[in-house]
C-alpha cells in the first residue's frame, strides 16, 4: 500500500514537471514572442528595450529561463508581463470567486442529480423516467456560454430577478452573495445535473439486480430500508468518485466559460484574459494550479479507490 | 500607442463648438454648479495600466489620474479650447523660459501639501522626472531633452544626478536646462508623468499602492482589476484648479461595457468610461438622452496599407482600397459614433483642411467597389492573398469583417487575423510579422499635426514598435516633416501641414476613414446637466461630478 | 427515439451540405456584408443595418430568412455555412481522436512495458491539463505562427488548428478505456491462440484485437463528435476557433450575444442549432449504447467545457 501511494505521488509530480515544461514550451515557440518588446510601452528606446530583457532574463537560453520563471512562479514572486502585477496575489484574489462558483455549483449538481437519477431509477420505465431521461439529454447538450448569456440578460437585465453578473465577497453580505451567484450555479449544474442522474439511475437499476439486495429484501427489511442501507449507499460509491474528479476540474478552469459569461473574474477567467495577451508568467501559474488540482484529486481518488476496494491491481 | 486613448494637446481646437453642439444643452458642467457630497460608483472596463504617474499612459489612467497628481503646469478644467489653456498647477507661476529657449524656470507654491499632510518640496520634482526616466516609463521621450537625462538612463542609477535639473528646497525654485530648444516643454511640465510624488516615493511601479500626491483626490484604494477609490483631500487649494464635489468615486473594473451599460441605466453605475455598446445605444439615445451625450476627438482610424510588400507596394492596389472604402458603413458598425473624413489631420487640430474633393470621393457617400475592381486589376494584383489584421477591442471584428469581405468584393483573396488589443500594435508594428493590412486609429500625444504625420515618417520606421505601420518612406514626405517640425509656432505653417496630409492621401499612403466620437453615460442620481464638463484633452473632469 | 435522432442528425448534415443552394436562393454568399444595403419590407425601402447599426429582424422569404447580423449578412446563409464549419471540425475531430485514441490504447495494451509506460505518462499530462485552458492555450499559440510537424503544415487561422487541438485534447477520455479493454483481451483465449499460430504482434492487434473494439469505438464515436462540436463553439466563443469572417456557430453566437437588446436572433438561432445537433448526437449515442454495449464506459458529458 505504501509502495502504491509513494509511486502514485511520484508519478503525480513528473506529470506537473511535464505540464509546465509543455505550457512554457507552447508560449516560447510562437514567433512575434518578443515580451520585452511588448513591455517597453509606447515608444521605447533600443537600451530600455535591453534593460527590460536583461531584468526578465529573456536573453537567456530556454532552458535557463525555463527554471527562472518556475522559481518566480513556485515561489509566488512572478509578475504580469504586461500589468506587472503579481501573479499569485492576483490567483489568490480570483480564487474565492472561482470556489465560490465551484462549491455551490457541485453541492447543487450532486443533490439534484442524485434526487433525480433516483427518482428515475424508481420508476424505471415509467413515463416520468423517460421524461427525466429527455430532460436530462437536454441539459447535457446545453452550451454553458449560450445558456449563461442568456439567462445573464433575460433573467438578469430584463427581468431584473438577478444580478446581470458580478460578485459580491461572502464576507460583505452573504445574501448578495448569494443573489449573484444563483444564476451561474445553475447554469454550470445543469451539465452535471443531466450526467449524474443519468449514472446514478443504472448505478442504482444494476445494484437492484444483485445478489445482496435481493437477500436483504428476503430477510425482509423494508423496501425503504433496502434502498437507502444498501442500494443507495454502493451506487453512490462511483458517483462520489466522479464527483471529486469533476470538482477538481471545475476549480482547475472548467468553470472558464461561466466565469466569463457572467463576468465573475474568477482565476479561469483571469488565465484567458492573460492567454490571449501571450502572458507567459499568468498562464503557467495557473494552468500548474489547474493540473495541480486534477492530478490531486485524481491521485486521492485512486488511493481512496484502492483502499476501498481491494480487488484493484495496485500497478 | 495607437490602442491608448491618450491624447494630450496643447491647442484642441474647435471640440467646445462640437461638444456643445453635439449635446444641445449649452455651457454645461460649469465648476460652481451642482451640489457637494456623497459617494459615485462608477466603471472603467479594465483595469488601468498604471496608477502611477510615472507609468500612466492612456486615457483610462490619464482620466482619473489627473484630479490626483497635479504637475507643475496643468490645463484650465473648462470644456473646448478653453480647457486648453496652460495654467499654474503646483508651480507659483507659469515657467519663466531663457531667451534661448533652453532654460525653464518655476517656483513651487508655498506652503503646499500633498495628500498625507507633507509639504511639497521643490526637489520632489527631480524626484519624479527622475522615477519615470528610471522605470523605463513609456512618457521618457519627453524628459529626453533634459541635459544629463540620457546618461541617467543609461547609468541605471536612481541615486545619480539629473545635470539638467537644479532644485533649492529652500526658495523652491526649480531650473530645468535642455540641450535643445524645445517649444512644446512647458506641455511636457502638465503631462501627468510630471504629476508632483514625493521624494521617498520608491522606484517601483506603485499601482497598487498609489504614493500620495497633490491634488483634489487621492487614491484611497487600490485592488488591481477589481476596483479604486478617490477620495477628496481635505484642504486642497491651488487656485483654478476645483476642489471637486462628491465626497468619494469608487471605480470598478467590469470588463462587459453591455453590463456597465444596463448598470447605469439601472442606477448601479453612475457613469461609465467607454462608450456603451452599438446595441443598447439606440436605447439609451431614445429613453435616456437627457444623460447621454457624444463628443468628437481629434482622433483618426484609417487602415495600414504596407508599402514594402505586395500588394500594396503597388499605388494603384492603395488607391482601389481608397476608392472603394465606405466610410458610412464603418461610422453605422460605429452605432452612429464616427465622423467620416478622408485625411490625417483631424478636425481640432491646427493643419486640418478638408480637403476639397477628397481625392478618392465623397467620405460621407458609397464607395465604388465597380472602379476599384478595375483598379485591382489594372495593377495586376487581382486575386492576390491579403491579411488584414484587427484587434478584439469593441467593434473592432466587425470592422475587419467589413473590410476583408470589401478586399474580396475588389479581387483580392482576402482573410481576416483578429489579436488582443493588448498584443495588436506590438505585432503589427514588428517587422517579421510582415502585416499587409489592417485597423490601426491614432490619438495624438500633443494636438500637434505631427503627431499625425510622423507616423509616416520613412525615417522613423523601426524594426520593432514600429507606428509606422504602413513602411511609408516617401524623401518629399520624411524632409516635409523634419523641416516643419522645427517651426516653432505651428500656426504659421499649419497650410504647409495640411499640404503634407494631401500628399500622404493621394498617394493611397494609408486609407483613412474618420474620427470617433466618445460619449458621457451617467445615471439618474447625477446631475448630468450641471455635472459633466468634458475637458478636451482628459476626457470626463471627475471635479465636475456631482450627485443631484 | 435514437433512430428519429439519429435522422436529426443527418438532416442537418444535409442542410449543411446544401448550404450554397440556399446561399443561391437568397442571392449572396456566407461573407458578403450590406451594411449601407436596402431592401424592400412591405413596399418600402428599409435598412439592412440601420444608421446606428442595428440590424434587420427576420424577413421568412428567401433574401434575409432569418435577418441581418450586424454586418448585413444573411443570417440564414451564415447558419448553414456555419453548420459546414462546425459539423467539419467535430466530425473531423472525432475521427482524428478516435484514430489515435485506438492506436494509443492498442499499442500501450498489447505491447506493455515502456511503450504502456510512455504512453500512460502522455495520456495523465494532457488529462492533468484543464480541457479548456488547454484547448484555449493551443490554439491562440498555434494562431499566431501556425504550426509545422515534419511534412504536415498547420497554417495559422485554418480549420485544420482547431481539429487538431479538440482532437488531441480528448484523446485521454477514449484512449485510456480502450487500453483497460485491450488489457483485458490479451488475456483471452482466441488472443493467446493467434500468438500461438506465429502471428506477429502487428497481426494480433489487427486481425484479433480491433475487431473486438469495434463496439467500444461505435458507442463513443457520436459522443465524441458531439463534445468536438461543443468543445469548437466554445474555443471560437473565446476568439480562438473558427476565425471570422468564416461563419461557425460559436463565432456566431460570440458576435451575437453582443446584440441581445436589438437582434436577439442573432445568439438564439445558432445556438439553437448547435443545442439540437448536440442532443441528436447524445441521444443517437445513448442508443446505440445500449445496443452494442449496455455496461460500457463512454458516457455524454463527462469533463466538457
Amino acid at each position: 500500500m505504501t509502495r502504491f501511494v509513494v509511486r502514485r505521488l511520484a508519478q503525480m509530480l513528473v506529470v506537473l514537471f511535464a505540464v509546465s515544461v509543455l505550457t512554457f514550451l507552447i508560449f516560447n515557440v510562437i514567433p512575434n514572442g518578443d515580451p520585452a518588446v511588448r513591455m517597453a510601452g509606447k515608444t521605447p528606446t533600443e537600451s530600455q528595450v535591453e534593460a527590460i530583457r536583461a531584468d526578465w532574463g529573456f536573453d537567456d537560453s530556454l532552458p535557463v529561463q525555463y527554471v527562472t520563471t518556475m522559481e518566480k512562479v513556485l515561489g509566488g514572486s512572478a509578475i504580469s508581463y504586461f500589468s506587472q502585477l503579481n501573479v499569485r496575489d492576483q490567483i489568490v484574489e480570483g480564487l474565492p470567486r472561482t470556489l465560490s462558483l465551484a462549491v455551490g455549483a457541485a453541492v447543487l449538481w450532486m443533490l439534484a442529480g442524485v434526487a433525480l437519477g433516483l427518482l428515475a431509477a424508481l420508476r424505471a420505465g415509467r413515463l416520468s423516467d423517460r421524461l427525466l431521461t429527455v430532460l436530462a439529454l437536454v441539459g447535457v447538450s446545453l452550451p454553458v456560454f449560450w445558456l449563461g448569456a442568456l439567462a445573464s440578460y433575460y433573467l438578469g437585465f430584463k427581468a431584473g430577478w438577478f444580478p446581470n453578473g458580478g460578485y459580491v465577497p461572502l464576507t460583505e453580505d452573504p445574501l448578495d452573495w448569494a443573489h449573484h451567484l444563483v444564476l451561474p450555479w445553475t447554469v454550470l449544474a445543469i451539465l452535471f445535473i443531466g450526467f449524474y442522474s443519468r449514472v446514478l439511475r443504472s448505478n442504482v437499476l444494476d445494484t437492484m439486480s444483485e445478489d445482496y439486495v435481493r437477500t436483504a429484501r428476503a430477510k425482509g427489511l423494508s423496501e425503504r430500508q433496502v434502498l437507502l442501507r444498501h442500494v443507495l449507499r454502493n451506487s453512490l460509491i462511483p458517483i462520489v468518485t466522479l464527483w471529486g474528479l469533476d470538482f477538481g476540474a471545475v476549480v482547475a478552469g472548467g468553470a472558464i466559460l461561466t466565469e466569463t459569461v457572467f463576468d465573475l473574474q474568477g482565476v479561469g477567467q483571469y488565465a484567458a484574459e492573460a492567454v490571449g495577451q501571450l502572458d507567459v508568467p499568468p498562464v503557467l501559474a495557473v494552468t500548474m494550479f489547474g493540473a495541480f488540482f486534477i492530478v490531486v484529486l485524481s491521485t486521492v481518488v485512486d488511493i481512496v479507490y484502492a483502499i476501498l476496494d481491494p480487488r484493484i491491481r495496485l500497478t | 500607442m495607437t490602442s491608448s486613448r491618450s491624447f494630450l494637446s496643447a491647442v484642441v481646437l474647435a471640440l467646445a463648438a462640437f461638444a456643445a453642439a453635439g449635446c444641445g444643452d449649452s455651457d454645461d458642467g460649469g465648476a460652481e454648479a451642482g451640489n457637494s457630497g456623497g459617494s459615485m460608483t462608477i466603471a472603467q472596463t479594465s483595469q488601468p495600466d498604471a496608477l502611477d504617474p510615472a507609468l500612466a499612459y492612456t486615457s483610462q489612467s490619464w482620466e482619473p489620474l489627473w484630479v490626483v497628481y497635479t504637475p507643475p503646469l496643468t490645463y484650465r478644467h473648462a470644456e473646448g479650447q478653453e480647457g486648453t489653456e496652460l495654467i499654474p498647477g503646483v508651480a507659483e507661476a507659469l515657467p519663466e523660459i531663457s531667451d534661448d529657449g533652453k532654460t525653464y524656470s518655476f517656483k513651487i507654491r508655498e506652503g503646499l501639501k500633498y495628500s498625507n499632510g507633507k509639504p511639497v518640496k521643490a526637489s520632489d520634482f527631480e524626484h519624479t522626472i527622475k522615477r519615470v526616466l528610471n522605470l523605463e516609463s513609456g512618457g521618457t521621450y519627453l524628459f529626453e531633452g533634459i541635459e544629463g537625462a540620457t546618461d541617467f538612463i543609461e547609468g541605471g542609477d536612481p541615486k545619480a544626478d539629473i545635470t539638467g535639473i537644479e532644485a533649492d528646497d529652500a526658495t523652491g525654485e526649480v531650473t530645468i536646462t535642455l540641450t535643445e530648444p524645445d517649444g512644446t516643454f512647458s506641455n511636457v511640465l502638465a503631462t501627468n508623468f510630471a504629476g508632483m510624488v514625493p521624494a521617498s516615493t520608491p522606484f517601483e511601479n506603485q499601482s497598487t499602492k498609489p504614493p500620495p500626491g497633490v491634488g483634489p483626490y487621492e487614491i484611497t484604494e487600490s485592488v488591481p482589476n477589481r476596483q479604486f477609490t478617490l477620495s477628496q483631500v481635505e484642504g486642497f487649494d491651488i487656485p483654478d484648479v476645483p476642489k471637486g464635489k462628491v465626497d468619494t468615486i469608487t471605480t470598478r473594473i467590469v470588463k462587459s461595457t453591455s453590463r456597465q451599460a444596463q448598470d447605469v441605466i439601472g442606477g448601479k453605475l453612475d457613469y461609465m468610461q467607454d462608450p456603451p455598446p452599438t446595441d443598447l445605444l439606440a436605447e439609451i439615445k431614445a429613453s435616456h438622452s437627457d444623460r447621454y451625450k457624444e463628443w468628437p476627438t481629434p482622433s483618426t482610424y484609417y487602415f495600414f496599407l504596407n508599402q514594402s510588400i505586395p500588394p500594396f507596394d503597388n499605388e494603384q492596389a492603395r488607391e482601389a482600397v481608397n476608392v472603394a472604402i465606405d466610410s458610412t458603413a464603418i461610422a453605422r458598425i460605429f452605432g452612429g459614433r464616427l465622423k467620416p473624413s478622408c485625411n490625417v489631420i483631424p478636425s481640432g487640430i491646427p493643419g486640418h483642411e478638408d480637403p476639397d474633393p477628397c481625392p478618392f470621393g465623397d467620405p460621407s457617400a458609397a464607395g465604388d467597389v465597380d472602379e476599384a475592381k478595375r483598379l485591382v486589376e489594372e495593377a495586376g494584383v487581382g486575386g492576390e492573398k491579403v491579411t488584414v489584421y484587427a484587434n478584439n477591442d469593441s467593434n473592432r471584428p466587425q470592422i475587419g469583417e467589413y473590410y476583408t469581405d470589401l478586399l474580396n468584393q475588389i479581387g483580392f483573396d482576402a482573410d481576416l487575423k483578429i489579436i488582443d488589443g493588448a498584443i495588436y500594435f506590438n505585432t503589427i508594428g514588428n517587422e517579421k510579422t510582415k502585416a499587409q493590412t489592417g485597423l490601426a486609429a491614432w490619438y495624438p500625444d500633443f494636438a500637434h499635426p505631427g503627431s499625425f504625420l510622423q507616423q509616416f515618417d520613412g525615417t522613423a520606421i523601426q524594426p520593432t514598435n514600429n507606428s509606422n505601420y504602413g513602411y511609408v518612406n516617401d524623401p518629399e514626405i520624411n524632409k516635409g516633416i523634419a523641416d516643419l517640425l522645427k517651426e516653432p509656432d505651428v500656426a504659421t505653417v499649419a497650410d504647409q501641414w495640411a499640404e503634407l496630409d494631401r500628399k500622404a492621401i493621394e498617394k493611397s499612403y494609408l486609407a483613412p476613414y474618420g474620427s470617433e466620437e466618445l460619449t458621457t453615460f451617467m445615471s439618474d442620481r447625477v446631475d448630468f446637466d450641471n455635472c459633466s464638463l468634458v475637458h478636451p484633452l482628459y476626457g470626463n473632469d471627475y471635479t465636475s461630478f456631482c450627485l443631484k | 427515439m435514437a433512430l428519429a435522432f439519429g435522422a436529426l442528425f443527418v438532416a442537418l448534415v444535409l442542410c449543411a451540405l446544401a448550404a450554397p443552394l440556399w446561399a443561391d436562393l437568397a442571392g449572396r454568399g456566407p461573407e458578403a456584408t450590406n451594411v449601407t444595403g436596402k431592401i424592400e419590407v412591405d413596399g418600402r425601402q428599409v435598412d439592412v443595418v440601420s444608421l446606428d447599426g442595428t440590424p434587420i429582424g427576420p424577413q421568412w422569404r428567401s433574401e434575409y430568412f432569418l435577418g441581418a447580423d450586424a454586418n448585413g449578412r444573411d443570417v440564414m446563409v451564415r447558419l448553414l455555412y456555419g453548420a459546414r464549419n462546425s459539423l467539419l471540425i467535430g466530425i473531423a475531430a472525432a475521427l482524428l481522436t478516435t484514430i489515435l485514441a485506438t492506436l494509443v490504447g492498442l499499442l500501450a495494451g498489447y505491447l506493455g512495458r515502456w511503450v504502456d509506460a510512455v504512453a500512460r505518462s502522455a495520456l495523465d499530462v494532457i488529462w492533468a491539463f484543464p480541457v479548456i485552458l488547454l484547448g484555449v492555450a493551443l490554439a491562440t499559440a498555434l494562431a499566431v505562427g501556425g504550426l509545422q510537424i515534419g511534412p504536415f503544415t498547420l497554417e495559422a487561422g485554418s480549420t485544420a488548428i482547431s481539429i487538431a487541438v479538440i482532437a488531441v485534447v480528448y484523446v485521454p477520455y477514449m484512449a485510456r478505456p480502450i487500453r483497460g479493454e485491450v488489457l483485458a483481451l490479451r488475456e483471452k483465449e482466441f488472443v493467446e491462440a493467434a500468438r500461438a499460430q506465429g502471428a506477429g504482434p502487428l497481426r494480433t492487434m489487427l486481425s484479433e484485437l480491433l475487431p473486438n473494439l469495434s463496439s467500444t469505438i461505435v458507442v463513443f464515436a457520436p459522443l465524441m463528435v458531439a463534445n468536438a462540436i461543443l468543445l469548437e463553439a466554445a474555443l471560437s466563443f473565446l476568439g480562438v476557433g473558427v476565425v471570422p469572417p468564416a461563419p461557425s456557430w460559436g463565432n456566431m453566437i460570440d458576435a451575437g450575444v453582443e446584440r441581445l437588446v436589438t437582434a436577439p436572433h442573432l445568439a438564439i438561432v445558432p445556438g439553437a442549432m448547435l443545442v439540437a445537433t448536440v442532443l441528436a448526437l447524445n441521444v443517437l449515442g445513448d442508443g446505440v449504447r445500449d445496443a452494442f454495449d449496455p455496461r460500457s464506459r463512454a458516457s455524454w458529458g463527462a469533463r466538457r467545457p
